[in-house]
C-alpha cells in the first residue's frame, strides 16, 4: 500500500491555517480601518449628538449599537469578499487538495478576520467611550461575549461568499444583510422606540443580542438576559456554521459508481 | 502497481448539451511519467479536476491505490500533490510561506517544514524571491510557485495542470529536469497535462491524447510511432521566395515563409537529399517523429 501524508492533527491544522489567513492583512487593512472603525465612529458621533438629551441609557445603546455595526460591517463584508474570492480565483481549490478540513478552514477565516478587526474595534471602544463620556465597567465575560458577537455575523459573511454568483452580488448582499441586521431590532435605537413587530424581531435578531450582551458586560448592570443573549448568539453561529459547511463544495462529495 | 485507475468516465457541466468528456479509461503505473495530450478545450482540466476530485464526474470511476477518491474525507490530498492552472490561488503568502505550510500541513514537523521550504526555494531557484508575496509575481514566477507547492512535503503522486505554460525557456528546462528527478530518485508517479507536446517529448513515458472530450489512444511514445506510416520528419529552409524543389510524390507542409515540413519514409530519404539543391539550402533537421507528430497523427485520424 502507499505511504501517505500525515495530516495534522486539528490545533496544529487551525494554527497554520489561521496564520495563513491572518496575511490577508496585506489586502484588507484598509477596508478594516475604514469600514470597522471610521465609519462607525462617525455613526456613533452623529447618533450621538441627536440622542445627547435621551439620557445616558440612549447613548449606551448607541456605543454598544456602533460596536456591533462595526464588527457586522467589517467581518461580515471581509469574510464575505474573502470567501468569494477564494472560490472564484482558486485558493480553495489550493486548501482543498491539501490534507485539512473544510470547518477547520472555516473557523480558521473567521478566527483571523476577528484578530485583524480588533484593533479597529478597540479603537472604536477608547475613542468612542470618551467621546460619549461613558465609563466602562468591564465584566470578565467580555472575554466570551466579544467573539460570540463576532461569530454570528462572520458565518453570515462565509454563508454569502460560498452562495452568491459574482463578488458583486455578494458585496451588495452583504450590505444589505448588515443593515437588515442593525435594522431589525433594538441594535441602534432604543426598544421603547421601535414597533412591536421590530421588538419581537429583536428578540432573536443575532445583532441585537449582542448589542445587548456588549452592553451588559462593557457597561453593566449584568442580568439574567445575558444567558439568553449568549445561548442565541451561539444557537445562531452554530446553525449558519452548518450550513456553510453543508453548502461549500470544494472537493466532489460523491464518485458515482 | 496501479495508481490511477479511470473506468468509463465522463462529464457533463449542468446547461452543456455537449459532454466536457466521455467514455475515458486509461490507468496510470506507480512511478510512471504520464502525460495528457490535448489542444484547447479538448477537456484537459476538466479530467484532471475529475482526478484530484475538485469536479463530480456524470458517471464512471476514479480509484486511486484501488479505493475510491472519497472514500475518507482526507484520502486523496494525502496521497496526491496538485498544482492547479488558477493563477491566483496563494494570493496573499509570499513564497516562502506559502512552501513552509503546504509543507507543515501535510504533515512535516516545524523544523522538517522549515529545511524543506528552504530547499524547495533552492531547486526551484526561487530564492530571491522568498518574501514576495504571491500577488506581485509575474506569471510564470506565480506558476512555479504553485509547482513548488505541489511538491512540498512530496506526495507519492504528482498531479501537475500545464506546469511549463507561461515559463522562459530556462525554467522550462528547470522544470522538467527537476520533475524527471524526483520522478527517478523518489519514485513520484507524475501525471501531468499540456499542450506542448514538443516540450512533454523531453520527459513523458506514456501518453494519452484527449481530442474533443474522447482519449483516443494511450501508450508508450515509442510504442505508438510504430503505427506511424512516415517515421522520419525533415525541416528544410529557404532564403524567402525560394520554394524547394521536391519529388512530385511528397507533400511538404509549410510552416513558415522559408521553412517546410516533410514527412519521409526511409526508402524516400535518398531521392529527397538527392533533389534538394543543398546550397540553396539555409537549414536542414532530419529527425525521427516526434510526439507532436503522433498527435497530429491520431487527431488529424478522428
Amino acid at each position: 500500500m502507499s505511504t501517505r501524508s500525515r495530516a495534522q492533527n486539528f490545533p496544529l491544522q487551525l494554527i497554520d491555517l489561521v496564520l495563513i489567513e491572518l496575511s490577508n492583512w496585506r489586502w484588507s487593512w484598509r477596508s478594516i480601518l475604514v469600514v470597522g472603525a471610521c465609519v462607525p465612529l462617525f455613526g456613533m458621533i452623529g447618533l450621538s449628538i441627536y440622542a445627547r438629551d435621551l439620557g445616558p441609557d440612549a447613548l449606551h445603546i448607541i456605543f454598544s449599537g456602533s460596536l456591533v455595526m462595526s464588527m457586522m460591517l467589517g467581518n461580515l463584508g471581509n469574510i464575505q469578499s474573502h470567501v468569494v474570492f477564494m472560490r472564484f480565483q482558486g485558493t480553495l481549490e489550493y486548501f482543498a487538495t491539501l490534507p485539512v478540513h473544510k470547518h477547520t478552514l472555516m473557523l480558521a477565516i473567521i478566527i483571523a478576520f476577528f484578530l485583524l478587526s480588533l484593533p479597529a474595534l478597540l479603537t472604536l471602544l477608547v475613542v468612542g467611550s470618551a467621546l460619549l463620556r461613558i465609563s466602562l465597567a468591564p465584566h470578565p465575560l467580555l472575554l466570551l461575549v466579544m467573539p460570540l458577537c463576532v461569530l454570528p455575523m462572520s458565518a453570515i459573511g462565509a454563508l454569502i461568499g460560498v452562495s452568491v454568483g459574482s463578488s458583486q452580488q455578494g458585496g451588495s448582499l452583504s450590505v444589505l444583510t448588515a443593515f437588515l441586521f442593525g435594522g431589525l431590532g433594538p441594535v441602534l435605537f432604543p426598544a421603547e422606540r421601535l414597533p412591536e413587530v421590530l421588538r419581537l424581531i429583536g428578540l432573536i435578531n443575532p445583532a441585537a443580542r449582542a448589542a445587548s450582551a456588549l452592553r451588559q458586560t462593557l457597561i453593566g448592570p449584568l442580568d439574567q438576559q445575558i444567558a439568553l443573549d449568549l445561548a442565541i448568539l451561539f444557537g445562531f453561529t452554530l446553525c449558519v456554521f452548518y450550513v456553510v459547511g453543508k453548502k461549500l463544495d470544494w472537493r466532489a462529495s460523491h464518485s458515482l459508481r | 502497481m496501479i495508481v490511477y485507475d479511470v473506468r468509463n468516465l465522463a462529464k457533463t457541466y449542468p446547461g452543456a448539451t455537449e459532454p466536457a468528456n466521455k467514455d475515458i479509461s486509461f490507468q496510470v503505473r506507480e512511478g510512471e511519467i504520464f502525460g495528457i495530450l490535448g489542444d484547447n478545450g479538448a477537456g484537459k482540466t476538466t479530467l484532471i479536476k475529475q482526478m484530484v476530485n475538485l469536479l463530480p464526474s456524470s458517471s464512471g470511476d476514479i480509484l486511486l491505490y484501488g479505493k475510491p477518491l472519497d472514500h475518507e474525507a482526507l484520502y486523496l490530498p494525502s496521497l496526491v500533490g496538485y498544482m492547479p492552472q488558477e493563477s491566483h490561488s496563494l494570493n496573499q503568502l509570499t513564497v516562502a510561506e506559502a512552501l513552509y505550510y503546504s509543507a507543515h500541513l501535510r504533515g512535516m514537523k516545524r523544523s522538517a517544514a522549515l529545511d524543506e521550504r528552504d530547499c524547495l526555494l533552492k531547486l526551484w531557484d526561487m530564492e530571491n524571491l522568498r518574501d514576495h508575496t504571491s500577488s506581485r509575481l509575474s506569471g510564470g514566477q506565480r506558476r512555479l510557485l504553485r509547482l513548488a507547492v505541489a511538491t512540498a512535503a512530496l506526495s507519492k503522486v504528482l498531479v501537475l495542470d500545464e506546469p511549463t505554460n507561461d515559463l522562459d525557456p530556462q525554467k522550462r528546462r528547470l522544470v522538467w529536469e527537476n520533475l524527471r528527478a524526483l520522478n527517478r530518485d523518489r519514485g513520484t508517479t507524475i501525471i501531468f497535462i499540456t499542450h506542448d507536446a514538443a516540450e512533454a517529448e523531453k520527459i513523458i513515458e506514456r501518453v494519452g491524447i484527449l481530442h474533443q472530450g474522447e482519449l483516443i489512444v494511450t501508450g508508450a511514445p515509442h510504442a505508438l510511432k510504430r503505427n506511424l506510416k512516415n517515421k522520419l520528419r525533415l525541416e528544410i529552409a529557404f532564403e524567402p521566395g525560394q520554394a524547394p524543389s521536391l519529388p512530385a510524390d511528397l507533400a511538404p507542409r509549410q510552416l513558415t515563409e522559408t521553412r517546410w515540413q516533410i514527412y519521409l519514409e526511409q526508402h524516400q530519404l535518398g531521392a529527397v537529399t538527392a533533389a534538394l539543391d543543398i546550397d540553396r539550402l539555409t537549414d536542414m533537421k532530419l529527425s525521427s517523429a516526434t510526439l507532436e507528430d503522433l498527435y497530429f497523427h491520431y487527431v488529424d485520424a478522428v
